[in-house]
């Protein structure tokens, strides 16, 4: 048990690998998926493996810059879901459904 | 010997959680019922201030906690009911962008390249000294004042716009 | 408990809070200033609630006045006559002023808004000259702990951003007034945004940059959902958000990796450490730019990042379009100047064959995806980003190993004259739409030569402008532009540029036969029927950047030497 789980030190370069992993699976999950809501939330998904990126470096440079930019990406997330949500709201207060379906994000 | 058995503790935790997270959000982006997928949000957001106590930060988890867990997840759900999003599963949640897809996911393998190919590796994660919170508020009044108070312009904004947009007339 | 209270303050324990410099500061301040007083007086005079208690309350004042001067009259025995009677009577007639003055805004709460604001930029506009003395007399400078710099090129880039928030205004109010909307809300979000720009001109901390770039993201993102009564508003608004915030994310996550690469987010600090990582490479540090690169692009509608820009320039309203077009590509490329420029010069060898071909597939991209449009809009919308090219020909020329800093120069410049035809272009489109925006595609523009030609005209002018044509301000912005290219001995892009303003003539031109053509065949478009409504605030916006395309195309001299001026970029 401790010599397969104790090999190998944890660095910080394991916690940027998971906010990598996230912000990835965050950028796919918005291209991808077509509910407005979803989509919000890959945002969030992203903006949360930012954080986790920050407070990783802000450990290793032992430096509280980077947990002090956490409270800002926290402050600006809830700016936006609070935006996004009232868009999505009126939209739907027009057309009943937010499948969204003729937003398409990627035509030119 | 304590320092080896914080160490097996530590990784062994990191892995459970990192292990849950990223489930949590490969469900966020394949779920079919946008319920679930706020929930294993949560799920997601839960996992990160895990890791944030993991390393040692904890004003910082707790904020996460309370801000994210409990204000920005209950907007999302307050969106869903007050857009009555079909709380049961739904076919056609995902469109047919896979091909655009690749381009983030060769970017992680960048980003992934480099890390590993960067130069820092050998340092391990400090447990004993953590960054108190005393250095957080100083680091935010000191240099980052301008930004706190430009967030404060952001929040104006956001109110007279979530007012204006979702005011019904 | 007390003892809490009445304990000294440990002066060692206390942060000590930088020190406010509000010269510094002051331009976006201001505005921000004018936008709260906006939003209170909305607040205020419009509450249901309170109509009825301000009702008592203007009644009060207004009684209030001559009893406390009588009050003063009495009293005055026993006190100090004249002062105390002195300042009754002030107190009584500015009570009385203020409830005339409440009745009278209370009528008129979009006028008096209109008023503040306009107040509040041309404050605004007087720090900005001072500062730009400050600058040219004693030179650049950082204040609150690093995270504000003053030099030439934010002066020049607040400078840009003022006068079109002006012409926002005015365009705004019009708008507004076509289609009853709420207007002090409106104009506080143009003042919130337009703050946003001021503070992202003069960042110097990449987390300012973030921070101000979100506060003039979220604000563009209500304002191109403003309009209700269209849809296609509030679908532009929502694809715009998405996308926006995908790149804001991309563009915070290039900050979180620069900070790790560098140990700070200050830009000064950022270049300083560079000096130490030359050489070596650093994954981190490429990513880490190539991100905030992306994010930036997305921006300012660089090819390819500008899948937003057609569809959020048509659905949005038309004066958040000109807003959008001539503001926010500014203050954003002041971001990207200051960043890569500023920052980052001496990692010059990696960043800029990345804009160079940015700025290649913009021009291509947008000058011939806009051939196949049969919008206006959306041609302009295509067009904008073709200009993003163009810009960024003088970004990745602007560093002083070559060429000296004649990129950054013909960059600002061309920014400032893009502002003035891009405005001036949407305020004749503006017009045109009529109530609704419903005309705006190319055969609604057949025979406005006949019925409108002072309108036709001046859009004729607008759209040579943009297009590049000797004597219009445009040609001596390509011109600056592309001479900067040559100096530095890159012909490639200068021809690529050439090459993409022809194809792009041949789209303005495709407009302006359009409008003087005969309209035989358009035969029921509305523009036969009655006449265009040209207000007021239109037409002083039309005719002053009409009057400035043509003033900066014949002698350019005045701009170009503010330009060349404004290249000091303090971390540069």
């Amino acid at each position: 048990m401790t010599p397969l789980l104790g090999a190998v030190k944890i660095t910080t370069e394991y916690y940027l690998a998971v906010g990598a992993l996230m912000f990835t699976i965050g950028a796919v999950g918005l291209l991808i998926r077509r509910n407005t809501l979803i989509m919000f939330m890959c945002v969030e998904l992203m903006l949360n493996a930012v954080n986790l990126t920050f407070v990783a470096f802000a450990k290793r440079l032992n430096d509280a810059h980077g947990q002090a930019i956490v409270f800002f990406t926290l402050v600006v997330a809830a700016a936006e879901v609070a935006v996004g949500l009232a868009i999505i709201v009126a939209i739907f207060r027009r057309r009943q459904g937010v499948t969204a379906d003729d937003v398409d994000l990627l035509k030119g | 010997m304590l320092g080896a058995q914080l160490l097996v503790a530590e990784n062994a935790f990191f892995y459970v959680i990192a292990a849950v997270m990223a489930y949590g959000a490969i469900r966020v982006v394949t779920t079919n019922n946008i319920v679930h997928a706020a929930l294993y949000l949560v799920v997601v957001l839960a996992g990160g201030a895990a890791q944030y106590l993991l390393l040692g930060q904890e004003f910082v988890a707790w904020v996460q906690v309370i801000v994210y867990i409990g204000a920005v997840i209950v907007l999302f759900l307050f969106g869903i009911m007050l857009t009555r999003a079909p709380m049961k599963a739904e076919e056609k949640l995902t469109n047919d962008l896979r091909g655009a897809a690749l381009i983030p996911t060769g970017l992680l393998a960048a980003i992934l390249a480099t890390l590993c190919l960067d130069a820092f590796s050998d340092k391990t994660v400090d447990l004993v000294s953590p960054i108190r919170t005393k250095a957080v508020t100083s680091a935010i009044f000191r240099g980052y004042l301008v930004p706190f108070e430009v967030v404060g312009v952001l929040l104006l904004g956001a109110l007279i716009g979530a007012v204006v947009l979702a005011r019904r007339d | 408990m007390l003892a809490l209270f009445t304990q000294p303050i440990d002066a060692a324990r206390m942060i000590a809070v930088p020190k406010i410099d509000w010269l510094a500061i002051g331009p976006p301040v201001v505005l921000f200033t004018a936008a709260l007083a906006i939003v209170l007086l909305a607040s205020l005079l419009r509450g249901r609630s309170l109509q009825h208690d301000l009702d008592d309350w203007v009644v009060l004042c207004a009684f209030a006045g001559p009893i406390e001067f009588w009050l003063g009259r009495f009293s005055a025995i026993r006190y100090n006559h004249d002062v105390f009677s002195i300042i009754v009577m002030l107190a009584g007639i500015g009570s009385v002023a203020f409830a005339m003055g409440v009745s009278i805004v209370r009528k008129h709460t979009f006028a008096a808004s209109l008023v503040i604001a306009l107040a509040g930029v041309i404050s605004a506009v007087a720090i900005t000259v001072a500062q730009w003395n400050v600058v040219r007399t004693s030179g650049s400078f950082t204040s609150m702990a690093g995270a504000v710099a003053v030099d030439g090129m934010a002066v020049f880039v607040m400078g840009v951003v003022l006068v079109a928030t002006v012409f926002g205004l005015l365009l705004g109010t019009s708008w507004i007034r076509r289609e009853q909307l709420e207007g002090p809300e409106f104009l506080a979000l143009l003042l919130l945004c337009a703050t946003g720009m001021l503070v992202m001109a003069s960042a110097n901390d990449l987390i300012v940059v973030f921070v101000a770039l979100e506060v003039f993201s979220i604000a563009l993102y209500v304002m191109t959902a403003f309009d209700r009564h269209r849809i296609e508003s509030q679908e532009a608004g929502l694809k715009y958000f998405l996308l926006g915030a995908f790149s804001s994310a991309i563009f915070l996550y290039g900050v979180a990796l620069t900070y790790g690469a560098t140990g700070s987010t200050n830009l000064v600090t950022i270049r300083e450490s560079l000096t130490g990582l030359v050489g070596g490479d650093n994954g981190l540090l490429m990513v880490g730019f190539a991100l905030m690169l992306v994010g930036l692009g997305f921006k300012v509608a660089a090819a390819p990042f500008h899948m937003w820009t057609p569809d959020v320039y048509q659905g949005a309203p038309t004066p958040v379009t000109a807003f959008m077009a001539g503001a926010t590509k500014v203050a954003a490329f002041g971001a990207l100047l200051r960043i890569f420029v500023g920052s980052f010069d001496l990692l010059q060898t990696d960043w800029r064959p990345a804009v160079y071909g940015l700025a290649i597939v913009s021009m291509i991209v947008g000058s011939v995806a806009a051939i196949v449009q049969t919008d206006v809009k959306r041609m302009l919308a295509y067009s904008s980003i073709a200009h993003a090219g163009y810009v960024l020909i003088g970004v990745q020329v602007a560093t002083e190993s070559n060429g000296g800093l004649g990129g950054t120069s013909a960059a600002l410049f061309y920014l400032g004259i893009y502002m003035l035809m891009a405005v001036g272009a949407f305020a004749v489109i503006q017009v045109v739409g009529r109530a609704r925006e419903t005309d705006s595609s190319l055969d609604d523009y057949k025979g406005l030569a006949r019925k409108e030609p002072v309108l036709a005209g001046l859009l004729t002018l607008f759209l040579l402008a943009q297009a590049g044509v000797p004597l219009t301000a445009g040609f001596v912005a390509k011109l600056t532009v592309f001479k900067a290219a040559v100096d530095a001995g890159q012909f490639q892009i200068a021809l690529i540029g050439m090459l993409s303003a022809t194809v792009a003539a041949f789209v303005y031109l495709r407009i302006v036969l359009s409008m003087y053509s005969g309209d035989e065949h358009g035969s029921a478009t509305p523009v036969e029927g009655n006449r265009l409504t040209v207000d007021l605030p239109v037409r002083i916006t039309i005719s002053l950047t009409a009057a400035l395309v043509l003033l900066f195309g014949v002698v350019p001299g005045w701009l170009l030497d503010v330009a060349e001026h404004a290249t000091s970029i303090l971390a540069g």
